[in-house]
């Protein structure tokens, strides 16, 4: 058995061991929004295009040749005769899903810029974390999809009328 | 400055304040003006339904963008 004196000898030139905080891999990420606020959020700035495109499936592909639908048609250009508001459609139907693909983008990721490494080799660190939340991918894609169709659909029609 | 005038139920938000009652009913009120509008100018009553859900949903997205920034936070946060 130690004696006392050298015991405390002992526990008062004990090592202690260097934490290194910068390299501690699990760390608390929050995203810039909530992902379920702005999962509800997004499906309120896609339910309009949404219902634009459900009409034109209905009347062009299922040949549902009714006047519901074709009025849809006709409500969307006569807002494209008023110069006042010949602003609406595109805003309606584009802009609107991209702000869900930001405000989705927005509740889902985090990104993180640090410089890491000893004093003397410090290495400039980016991490771009992304949260696997269904809603809120299923919304970005749903959103890119309507973006994609009706771009697409305006090049097309540009290009005819210029052929 | 906290605005707690809607509390958020599933995909539509609730009013818990005056304010928000009173942006609930301006907004159906103006529902209701818009119907009877469309109604006196259409030709047919689908004519008047598809001219006016195309309004009520922009309303419907006005009103949940309001309450969206108004929205009383819950307790605990988890994300």
């Amino acid at each position: 058995m130690k004696n006392k004196d050298e015991f405390l000898k002992d526990m008062e030139n004990l090592k202690v061991p260097d934490v290194d905080v910068s390299s501690h891999q699990k760390a608390v990420k929050m995203a810039i929004m909530n992902a379920e606020r702005s999962a509800v959020l997004g499906v309120w700035l896609i339910i309009i295009p949404c219902y634009f495109l459900f009409c034109v499936c209905m009347y062009y592909y299922f040949h549902v040749r009714t006047n519901f639908f074709e009025a849809t048609f006709t409500l969307v250009s006569d807002l494209d005769k008023s110069s006042k508001t010949k602003f609406l459609s595109p805003l309606l139907l584009v802009g609107l899903p991209i702000v869900s693909i930001v405000v989705n983008a927005l509740a889902i990721t985090h990104v993180t810029f640090q410089r890491v490494g000893p004093n003397t080799k410090m290495i400039k660190e980016f991490s771009l974390t992304v949260k696997v939340k269904l809603w809120n991918i299923l919304l970005i894609i749903i959103s890119l999809l309507i973006v994609s169709v009706f771009m697409a659909y305006a090049i097309v029609e540009n290009i005819t009328i210029k052929n | 400055m906290k605005l707690n005038w809607f509390v958020r139920k599933g995909v539509f938000y609730w009013p818990v304040s005056i304010i928000g009652w009173l942006i609930l009913i301006a907004g159906l009120a103006y529902a209701v003006y818009m119907f009877v509008d469309i109604d006196s100018r259409s030709h047919s009553a689908s004519d008047t339904l598809i001219n006016w859900v195309f309004n009520l949903l922009i309303v419907g997205l006005i009103y949940t963008v309001i309450a969206y920034f108004t929205e009383r936070k819950p307790k605990e946060v988890s994300n």
